[in-house]
């Protein structure tokens, strides 16, 4: 199984398959969305083993609802077995959120409260879709509008902990990290402090939406620059990690995704120079 | 203080209630839940949504949202129940096309993620030569897994066919005119629609019905009196309708 390289990669999208497939650009690996490919067949799926056979890819679940306190939906857990089993993915990674309770599904990355117990719960389900899969996974931390005045933990100190306490990796997704500072008022640089360098596997830049007093997570625009400098300090943390251009509303052309990707390459292209 | 439970189920509350002002921060929730759905039963149901604007479309998943909420993880496969819920919407009465227009819409995007097959027509034909001539009659069959058919009314292949991206031919459609019998399957990797006839569309159904050969010919005699069961099968084999012998 091939790991990520440690260089820039593209959120694969639908609109952009068929540019990919013809032209096959220049992309270090592509990350597609796990549920958009649980199709028994048809030319989806046929697509992403052609993708496949030329590139790494990464397997990012959004239905998984890994933070409910429902049970786990095993028919989904058995789509995503099979669909790793096919693709043979570099990595698994899933939201720390839940999108689901009482039977009924909300189909949206919903936030959890940082507590005690709502940690213990978390690690007892990132455990059970470990040793579901048989390997291990790597965690998001996820964008939010809302904070629960239940919580007792930083969210920093919470995404570290699950790391730590399952063995997961986690997957840094530094534009969320940046909208909650702004949501929630907290600041960006003491959660990157508080997650250890050894438990990232791979970081997430995406674009947000500014026109209200909220911050947004569209995933609908280009990297804002408060992004890209929380990216730097990021790099400067942890050291070089596998990164991800992610675009998923008002998809522009491949070029545009393409461009973003240049951009987060030469900040990892400083942070290899470093290490080296 | 409250378990992690009864925060997750106040916040969904809330996320779904008309009751009083969800407040600014759950707002932005309640937004984004439903803009989802309107976007992926918008790529779902592309054709109705042409036909009755976007304002009309996304007040229609919204009320559906409310009524049949989503069960599952994979959005993918949420509205399966669309047209149902179309046929007894209020506000499309007027429109009575609309809900089969919706059906098959559903029946494409089902065909599109239906497993793949590996047979071959010489291969269904080497089977059935292979089944001794007194219990053809008796012989179930598989039709491929993509396979979905579509009675209507109305003429749904054609406002389907018209409302296609890059449609450049005559626009105009009779609505109230016409009654279809449709196969939809895919074919070389692409959904394709036909229009049957209401013989073959019988016999098909039959047989998806797991029906034997002799009760699907009924089938599709009662529907017309001169069906060719020799052409109807050679043909279901030839275009990989049908993909198998099954067991009775």
């Amino acid at each position: 199984m091939d790991s990520l390289p440690l260089a820039a990669g593209i959120g694969l999208r639908a609109p952009h398959v068929r540019e990919v497939l013809a032209q096959r650009p220049k992309v270090p690996w592509f990350e597609f969305h796990s549920e958009n490919y649980f199709a028994d067949g048809g030319p989806a799926l046929a697509n992403l083993d052609r993708i496949r056979a030329h590139y790494p890819l990464s397997m990012h679940g959004v239905g998984l609802s890994l933070g409910s306190t429902d049970p786990l939906d095993v028919a989904h857990l058995v789509k995503l077995k099979r669909l790793a089993d096919r693709i043979e993915p570099a990595c698994i990674s899933e939201h720390l959120c839940w999108s689901s309770v009482g039977g009924r599904h909300y189909n949206d990355l919903l936030p959890l409260p940082y507590t005690a117990e709502a940690l213990d719960h978390v690690c007892a389900r990132v455990g059970e879709v470990q040793d579901f899969f048989g390997r291990e996974i790597l965690v998001e931390n996820v964008s939010s509008y809302f904070a629960f005045a239940e919580s007792t933990l930083a969210e920093g100190a919470f995404v570290a902990a699950v790391a730590a306490r399952t063995g997961c990796k986690l997957l840094v997704d530094v534009n969320n990290i940046y909208v909650n500072a702004h949501n929630h008022g907290i600041d960006a640089d003491a959660y990157l402090a508080a997650i250890p360098r050894s438990v990232v596997a791979e970081i997430h830049l995406a674009g947000f939406d500014a026109s209200g007093a909220c911050l947004i997570d569209t995933h609908g625009a280009p990297v804002a620059t408060g992004v890209w400098s929380l990216y730097e300090r990021a790099l400067a943390r942890f050291g070089p990690v596998p990164t991800l251009i992610e675009w998923d509303t008002d998809i522009p052309e491949f070029a545009v995704l393409q461009r973003e990707a240049a951009t987060a390459q030469t900040y990892l292209e400083a942070s290899l120079a470093v290490a080296a | 203080m409250p378990s992690l439970r009864e925060l997750q189920t106040r916040f969904a509350a809330t996320l779904f209630t008309d009751a009083g002002d969800p407040g600014e921060r759950m707002a932005i929730y309640r937004n984004t839940v439903f803009a989802n759905y309107r976007n992926a039963l918008g790529a779902t149901y592309p054709v109705v949504r042409q036909l009755v604007g976007v304002p009309f479309f996304n007040a229609a998943v919204d009320a559906h949202v409310l009524a049949h909420p989503s069960t599952g993880g994979d959005l993918n496969v949420y509205g399966d129940r669309f047209g149902d819920f179309l046929a007894s919407y209020p506000h499309a009465k007027d429109l009575p096309y609309l809900p089969d227009v919706a059906r098959l819409e559903w029946a494409v995007d089902e065909a599109s993620r239906a497993a793949d097959i590996d047979g071959t027509p010489a291969q269904v034909l080497a089977d059935l030569a292979a089944v001794p001539g007194g219990e053809v009659a008796r012989q179930h069959f598989t039709l491929d897994p993509s396979c979905r058919l579509i009675a209507s009314d109305y003429p749904v292949l054609r406002i389907w066919h018209v409302h296609q991206p890059g449609f450049d031919g005559d626009v105009h459609v009779e609505f109230g005119v016409g009654k279809d019998w449709l196969l939809v399957r895919r074919e070389a990797g692409l959904v394709v629609v036909e229009r049957l006839s209401a013989a073959d569309f019988a016999w098909l159904q039959a047989l998806a019905a797991h029906a034997d050969l002799a009760t699907a010919l009924e089938a599709a005699v009662a529907a017309d009196a001169t069906f060719d069961l020799g052409s109807a099968l050679r043909e279901s084999i030839a275009d990989s309708t049908i993909t198998g012998l099954a067991a009775g």
